[in-house]
């Protein structure tokens, strides 16, 4: 009845959803790409996901911009605004290192060997599901849901189920005899990616002290 | 009428101060722009006064009778301490100020309402641990509420600020109909005006305060309370309003101002922080203590230099 009251809110609200549709293209196009790379190295679809992967992490970015221009022109009491910025700009590191992992491989020519396209596919499945834990979160909070904590307690698990990925396969790369110079590069891969999911655990934990702080 | 100018003073820097009390809290945390808070402020407030002022005004006018001399007096010698309470930084009661000047004429004319009196300093204790007891049982109230739906994040943040307007509204209303009587009840006792006169003469002067005068002391007073989170902004804001309406069915006129740390140090009884320094305690004690103490002596002196005649020796 009274919506006409809280344009700017309403606007905020719709924003954040759009952000998180955004969040979630970025996220299958990364996939898409990943896969792609993995079975047929390099090709032309791999050059066109990795733009669209682009694509929609240039548009998280505008809407994270509109959403705080919104925020700062008054819209939401201080503490909603301090708190959804703090959610958005903890779970914006995200598309980011989405892209980065996908520039490494395109513009250092990075292929990877079979021996560890298991790992990766692991390493790339269970952050991606930690993402799509950590979007149900952001819903669940944004709509004050219960709930918050058990997903959080999933994505902590992925998390360390990802860190042990991550050193087995690092640890398997220095101990191959592949040229030092390729390893360093796929070890920069493999820690980027691996940060995928330490970072969605830093955001699901971050959400969890959100909706605390909330209770009154 | 001129005579009536002492009142509309006092009533205009009332309306100054006391505004930051009602309206700070939204203003300062930026939920409200201040015009439109003040705005309000200055409405509710003179509808607060013309239609719940009169028992406040019948209390205060009760409690000794003035001639116009001395009505003009006790109002300049309440308006004098509040001014110097405020430059001492002591948190002032206009209340108390214009009780304390009104004592001092009752004293002159040995002519005290001691019932009356004591009623007054009831209420004075009254207030602040008002603001307490009733900030302890509403937070417990409203957070059980808070707490069992699941309002989301934008819901609970438009229903937080629609929240706000209305208990500041409502602030605004009983500081109207509480504090009118501080403004313009002497007059009243003194047979110059009328009781729904006074009422909407006080009520305009408070309304004229905010609206000219506030914004630098709503700023500074909110600053301080914004720390409070939103729920609590809003306990406050409520629990200020109920405990001042109860005195005003009552029909005392109390300090807004004391209300306000009642509410803030129950709030933060409730949440296990320090909401308000012993300092901060310390000083509203002694304010507490001076502003009836000094408006009375100021009084007394105002009447004693106003009987001096100058006679010359021949």
């Amino acid at each position: 009845m009274f919506q006409f009251l809280f344009n700017k809110e309403n606007r905020v609200e719709k924003l954040i959803f759009q952000y998180l549709d955004s969040f979630h293209l970025v996220l299958d196009h990364f996939s898409r790409a990943l896969a792609t790379c993995i079975t047929r190295h390099q090709c032309e679809e791999f050059d066109f996901l990795m733009d669209q992967t682009h694509k929609y992490e240039s548009k998280a970015d505008d809407i994270i911009d509109e959403i705080n221009n919104l925020m700062f022109s008054k819209a939401l009491i201080p503490d909603s605004r301090g708190d959804i910025m703090n959610m958005l700009i903890s779970l914006d590191k995200i598309p980011h290192l989405v892209e980065r992992a996908l520039f490494i491989i395109r513009y250092q020519g990075l292929i990877i060997p079979d021996v560890f396209t298991a790992d990766i596919e692991s390493l790339i499945q269970i952050s991606l599901e930690s993402c799509e834990l950590l979007s149900k979160q952001v819903e669940l909070f944004i709509k004050n849901k219960g709930g918050t904590r058990t997903v959080m307690g999933t994505i902590d698990a992925n998390e360390s189920r990802c860190d042990h990925i991550e050193r087995r396969t690092i640890s398997k790369l220095f101990d191959s005899d592949m040229d030092p110079f390729f390893k360093l590069q796929f070890k920069e891969l493999v820690l980027v990616i691996g940060d995928i999911s330490d970072q969605a655990d830093r955001v699901s934990k971050l959400i969890n002290i959100l909706t605390l702080k909330r209770r009154v | 009428m001129v005579s009536l100018l002492g009142g509309v003073f006092l009533g205009w820097s009332l309306g100054a101060n006391d505004a930051s009390n009602i309206i700070g809290t939204a203003v300062s945390s930026r939920m409200v722009k201040f015009w439109h808070a003040a705005f309000l402020a200055a409405l509710f407030c003179v509808l607060g006064a013309v239609i719940s002022g009169q028992a406040g005004i019948e209390t205060l006018k009760g409690l000794t009778s003035l001639n116009v001399n001395q009505a003009v007096i006790s109002s300049v010698a309440a308006a004098v301490t509040v001014t110097m309470m405020t430059i001492l930084g002591l948190p002032v009661s206009t209340s108390q100020a214009v009780v304390g000047a009104i004592i001092g004429m009752g004293i002159l004319n040995s002519q005290l309402n001691a019932p009356g009196l004591g009623k007054v300093v009831i209420c004075w204790l009254g207030t602040p641990v008002g603001g307490f007891v009733i900030t302890l049982v509403l937070y417990r109230v409203l957070a059980f509420f808070y707490n069992k739906f699941s309002i989301s994040l934008f819901d609970t943040d438009r229903l937080l600020r629609a929240a706000l307007i209305l208990s500041s509204s409502y602030g605004a209303y009983v500081l109207g109909a509480n504090n009118v009587a501080n403004v313009t009840a002497v007059f009243v006792g003194a047979g110059m005006i009328t009781v729904s006169t006074a009422a909407l003469v006080g009520g305009a002067s408070i309304a004229m305060g905010i609206l000219t005068f506030s914004r630098p002391v709503v700023k500074t007073v909110g600053s301080k309370l914004v720390n409070l989170d939103p729920f609590s902004a809003f306990v406050v804001s409520l629990s200020l309003a109920i405990t001042i309406h109860i005195y005003t069915m009552i029909g005392v006129p109390v300090s807004s101002s004391q209300a306000v740390v009642g509410s803030v140090l129950g709030i933060g009884i409730i949440k296990g922080a320090n909401t308000v320094k012993l300092e901060t305690l310390k000083r509203i004690f002694l304010a507490w203590l001076f502003t009836p103490v000094m408006a009375c002596s100021i009084a007394l002196a105002l009447s004693f230099i106003s009987r001096l005649s100058y006679t010359p020796v021949s």
